[in-house]
Parts: structure tokens; sequence; C-alpha cells
């Protein structure tokens, strides 16, 4: 009987070892005081439960992490564009975040209505495309839905202009990403991304697919998808060669802090969970064009 | 092996080279000639572009963006010339489309057939809550006049729906280049063009009253002048020898429109040399503009159909019965099965739908989604034929 007992248990150790889940990785957020701290979110207007839900998350983790701006990686609101839609699908969700000076930052996705530049909340000043900076960091925002040679033209010059030491873009299309549904805007990307690489662009926030995905550095520069923090695909990533991390079982949203030449991130799902971390150091600067 | 047993050898290989080169060499031109009389170049290019995006994405976007100014802005002017060449000579005096009389109803019917793809496209978008859509709403208004012209001389030849149908794939598809000419997507826009667009329509009304009819010195000056003259005024510049054309000496167009012309006189050297080329650049333009990832079907798409396989029958046919009542009369020999052939048949967008779509939107998902659905709307032509089948309209009755 002891026997059995010893091989039954033998037996359930083996099993179970290839099952064991990963420990959830641990925050590696420094948040030091002198350092540029904001989130991403994306694919987040839908006004639900979720969003509600992945709104007071924010709240509860910037009292341990500060953050002074939030990145929106477009899709800011799905269905009706009322004036009334932006208190229940924007200002509500986020009234802790907003009501504390968080300022958000839009850009466009395929479900906003092209007006919404207009609306003070997203900070967009009336323009499809634009750029702010923040410490030793400038933030490109794009409007992915289409690319035409004037946006072009102005995030060539803009880019170029660029003597910040970090160089983040955003926008809501992919073009990388692991996403069954939607996955990567190749044409985008061909039109896209040798700027992104000849000005020496650090890191490009994405959205569109409704899943949290971090790729391998691809030509130098790291992409991150993070389009889930209101509509989620559960289970919708189909991991490639380019996949380094990813979580696609609830809503998320990402934390990231730039202290000097190093770049701290954390993804953080609907519950509080880690789901990714790690920390970017910067490559050697480039000379403006590119060389 | 011996001298001899090698020349041996290498006679028979000849011997058996020589009628398989000859085979081949007939076929393939067999092949060219049909494709060209077809016009199935454009079809087959953009079926290439669909297979080759979606297999190898990255090369063919590569290649189709450094191929694409040179074809869309510049190859296409050709295809925009001819087709004004065509419609020039038939509605003159003694053309196929000569007479206001063969114009009037059918204008009406392209207007309803505008307001209904047009309608449906914009309500099927916003409906979604997708408005980064509408600005592709002219794309919705593009009929394949070629297309529907071999689609319906197949089923009823020397039918009054033929001009019928012309007139009503010409008149919406002149209002779509009106729309889409001026929302080209460019750098800046300088006021010299419309300066140059002058020069070009006076010195080619110049050479018309001095009597030059040969057709070189019209495209080669006039029309390089009037493309620098779109190119910079921000309006498409493959429209830029649709003001030219007109100025070439003309005779009337009592041939088919479509087919290749003769080259018995000084007048149609420009169309009979420009017919092949043309049809060489429609298959580039399909190369270019055909291939899109089938996975970027989406909103954009579905009301692209649905404007063209709805919206635009049901516009026309209403307004073809609103028309009658108010007391306008159908063409002889055209009755409402036929009408409803007719609609079906124009509800292809195709080469036209393609080309707007290049035209209104930048790259990017937008312009994937309404390229899939344009090229979608082909299913048109089965629909038409399907319903003169049911009809029995035509060869069918």
């Amino acid at each position: 009987m002891r026997r059995l007992a010893f091989v039954f248990v033998a037996w359930v150790g083996v099993a179970t070892v290839p099952m064991a889940v990963p420990a959830a990785p641990q925050t590696v957020l420094p948040a030091r005081p002198d350092s540029l701290k904001f989130a991403a979110i994306g694919d987040s207007g839908t006004g639900d439960r979720a969003q509600y839900d992945v709104g007071q998350r924010m709240a509860t983790e910037r009292m341990r992490f500060p953050f002074e701006l939030v990145i929106m990686l477009g899709d800011n609101m799905y269905g009706r564009q009322q004036p009334e839609d932006f208190v229940t699908k924007f200002e509500r969700p986020y009234a802790a975040l907003l009501s504390a000076g968080v300022a958000f930052y839009a850009s466009l996705g395929n479900h906003d209505n092209p007006r919404n530049v207009q609306y003070e909340g997203f900070h967009m000043g009336g323009e499809r495309y634009y750029t702010f900076n923040r410490r030793n960091a400038r933030f490109f925002v794009l409007d992915s839905n289409q690319m035409d040679p004037k946006q072009l033209a102005w995030i060539d010059d803009a880019l170029k202009q660029s003597r910040d030491e970090w160089k983040i873009c955003y926008f809501h299309h992919p073009l990388y990403s692991d996403g069954r549904r939607h996955g990567a805007d190749v044409q985008l990307r061909v039109a896209l991304e040798p700027l992104l690489v000849k000005y020496g662009v650090n890191l490009v926030f994405q959205g569109h697919d409704h899943i949290y995905e971090r790729l391998t550095p691809q030509k130098g520069v790291v992409y991150f998808v993070s389009g889930s923090a209101g509509e989620l695909r559960r289970g919708d990533v189909k991991p490639s060669a380019a996949t380094a991390a990813y979580f696609d079982q609830d809503q998320s949203f990402m934390l990231v802090e730039i202290a000097g030449d190093e770049l701290f991130y954390e993804a953080v799902s609907r519950t509080g969970q880690a789901v990714d971390s790690g920390v970017i150091r910067r490559r050697a600067t480039r000379t403006t064009d590119g060389s | 092996m011996s001298t001899r047993a090698a020349t041996k050898a290498t006679i028979s290989r000849h011997s058996h080279r020589a009628p398989t080169r000859h085979h081949v060499r007939t076929s393939a031109r067999w092949l060219a000639r049909y494709l060209l009389d077809r016009y199935l170049l454009l079809p087959l290019g953009a079926a290439i572009a669909l297979v080759w995006a979606n297999s190898a994405a990255e090369s063919y976007f590569l290649f189709a963006s450094k191929l694409s100014f040179v074809v869309n802005e510049i190859g296409m002017a050709f295809f925009f010339a001819l087709a004004t060449q065509e419609i020039v000579e038939a509605v003159m005096p003694g053309g196929a489309l000569h007479t206001w009389r063969r114009w009037g109803l059918a204008v009406v019917a392209a207007t309803g057939g505008i307001v209904g793809s047009v309608a449906v496209y914009l309500a099927y978008v916003t409906l979604s809550y997708e408005a980064v859509l509408t600005t592709a709403w002219p794309i919705a208004c593009a009929i394949d006049v070629a297309a529907a012209y071999y689609l319906l001389k197949g089923i009823m030849p020397r039918s009054a729906a033929l001009p019928f149908a012309l007139v009503v794939g010409i008149a919406t598809d002149a209002f779509g280049i009106l729309v889409v000419a001026p929302r080209y997507p460019t750098l800046a826009i300088h006021a010299s063009g419309a300066v140059l667009l002058l020069m070009a329509i006076g010195l080619a009304a110049m050479l018309r009253a001095i009597g030059v009819r040969a057709f070189w010195p019209y495209l080669s000056i006039c029309g390089t002048i009037s493309w620098l003259a779109f190119f910079r005024a921000g309006l498409h510049p493959a429209f830029a020898l649709v003001p030219i054309v007109p100025f070439l000496p003309h005779e009337p167009r009592r041939l088919d429109l479509f087919a290749d012309p003769p080259d018995d006189d000084a007048i149609h050297h420009f169309e009979h040399e420009w017919h092949a080329l043309v049809q060489v650049i429609l298959f580039f333009f399909g190369i270019v503009n055909g291939g899109v990832l089938l996975r970027g079907f989406d909103t954009g798409s579905v009301a692209m159909i649905a404007a063209a396989l709805v919206g635009r029958p049901v516009g026309i046919l209403a307004a073809v019965g609103l028309a009658l009542l108010a007391g306008l009369h159908l063409p002889r020999h055209l009755g409402w099965r036929e009408l409803v052939v007719v609609a079906l048949a124009t509800s292809s967008g195709f080469t036209i739908a393609l080309f707007f779509a290049t035209g209104v939107v930048a790259i990017g998902p937008v312009r994937a989604q309404v390229t899939i659905g344009a090229l979608a709307t082909g299913a048109g032509l089965l629909l038409a034929l399907g319903a003169a089948r049911l009809l029995r309209v035509g060869r069918f009755g």
C-alpha cells in the first residue's frame, strides 16, 4: 500500500511539473521621484463594466506608482459618440485619475469619430497627429487610419527635429502583432517602419488587437500591443517567433517609467496581476539623419 | 559518341523543338489576344496581387509602393485619355450615344444609382459607428463600364440596354471623377496649377485651330503641361489628359465602344497605338492596387459591397420608376426585366472603384477595407447573369 501511495504521489508530481504556472512577474517599476511615469490604454471606450474595473485598477496602481499621464492607443470610444457618451465612456471610468490631474493624450482608432480630436479631455489640439514631450522623452502620436503623404512628411520632419533621448511613437493599428483577428498591418509597416528605424525610435505602442503582447525588437524597435483596456478577445494571440510575452485572458493596461537611459514597463491585468514586466535600455543615440 | 552521331542527335532535338516552339509562340499570341480583347489583364493582375499579398505581404507591399506613383499617377492618365476618347466620339453626331433623347432617362437612372449606393454606404458605416470610413464614399459611386458593357453585350446584343447602360456608367463615373479629382492626397497645393492648366487647354485649342491632326503634339506638349498643372493644383494627375483629349481631331464612333479601333486614319492612331499599352498599364494597375490582406475584410468592405450590389440597383430602379411616373418613357424594347439586369450589371465597380480608392483614401486600414469591397463588387456581374437567366432576358429568353 505504501509503495502504491509512493508511486501515486510520484506520478502526480511528474504530471504536474509541466503544468505548473510560472510565477507572475514581479513588479520592476522603481517609481523614482524624478522619473517620467505614464500609463498606456488601448481599445478602452466601451463604457461597460470591464472598462470601469480597469479605470479603478489604474487609480489603485497610481497610489504606488504616481503616473502623470495616460497615452490612449485608439478606439477611445465605441458606438455612439454624443456628449453624454464622453461622460459614460471616458470621464466616469477615469474620474479618479482625471480629478487627480492626470492628462490623457489620445490617438485615433477606427471606432473613434474624427471629430473627437476637438475634445479637450483627449489633448489632441484639434489634430489627427501631433507630438508632445515630457522630461527626456518625446511622444509622436499618429493617425494610422490613413497614412497620407502629409502625415508621412510630418512624422519624417518631426522625428528629424527631435533631440530627445527617448522617442516613443503610438497609434492604433499595429505594425507588428500576433493577434489572430487583425494581426500586423504590413502595408502600414512598409510605409512607416523605415522612418522609425532611420530616426532611432525606441519603442512603439499600438492597439487594435484586443490583447497584450510584447514583441522581440524588430530592427531595433520594441513594439507593444496593448488593446485590451476595455474590449478583450480572449485567446486571440497566436504566438510566433516574434512574440516575447503575451496575455489574452483578461483586460489589461500598461505602466511605464523612464529613468535616464532605462525604461521600465509593466503590463497589469484588471485584477492587478503583473502579467509582464521588464526593462529596456536606450540604444546609442543616432544622429538626426539616421546614420 | 562520334561526331556524326552527335550531329544527328542535335538535328533530332532541333526538329522536335521547332514545332514545339512554334506551338508555344502561337498559343502565347492567342492567349495574349484573348486577354487583351476581353479586358482580362486587369483581373489577372489583381488576382496575382491578391495571392502575392496574402502569401508574402512585405515583399508585395514594398513592390507595390515603389511602382504605385508610376502606375497610378502617370500610367492611368492614358487609361482615362482612352476612355475620354471613346466617350467624346460616341456622343458626336452619328456616334453610338448621340442625341440627348438617349441620355434623359439614363441620367436619371445614374442619379438614382449614385444616391442609392452612397446612401447605403453612409448608412452602413454610420450605423456601425465607424465614421473614419465615411471619407471613402465616392468609391461607392464607381461603375466598371467596360465590364458592364461586355456582359450586357453577351446577354442582349443590339439591345437598347447597351447605350442605356453606357450612359448610366459614364454619367456615374463622370460624377465620381469630379468628386475624386480634388480629393487627391497631396503634400501641397499651388495656385500656379490653374495657370498651367489654362495654358495646356489654350495650346490644345490652338493646335486644333491650326489643323494639327497628329496626336502626339497634343499629348506630349499639352498633356505634359496639363499633368504638371493637375499635380500642382492638388488634382489627381491621372485625369490630366481628360481636358486635352476633346481637342484631338475626332470622327463619330459607329463601332463598338471598347473595341480595338481601326488603324486606317490619323485620328485613330492614338487609340490604336495606346490600346494595347493601356491594357498592360491596367495589368500593372491590378498588381499595384489589387493586393490586400483578406483578413482586412471589415465594416468598410461590407459597406462597399452593400452599396454596389444593393444600393445602386435599387436606386436605379427607383429613379426609373419615378421618372416614368413623371412622364418619361423607357426606350423601345427595354422593359423592367431588362432594366433589372442592367441595374445589376452596373453594380460592379472593380477597375474604377480600385482607382477611386487610390484617389480618395491614403494607404492604411481604411483603404484596405474598401479595396476588398471594391474587388468583391465584381460579383455584381454574376448576379446580373443569374438575373438574366431567371428573368429570361436576351439570349436566355
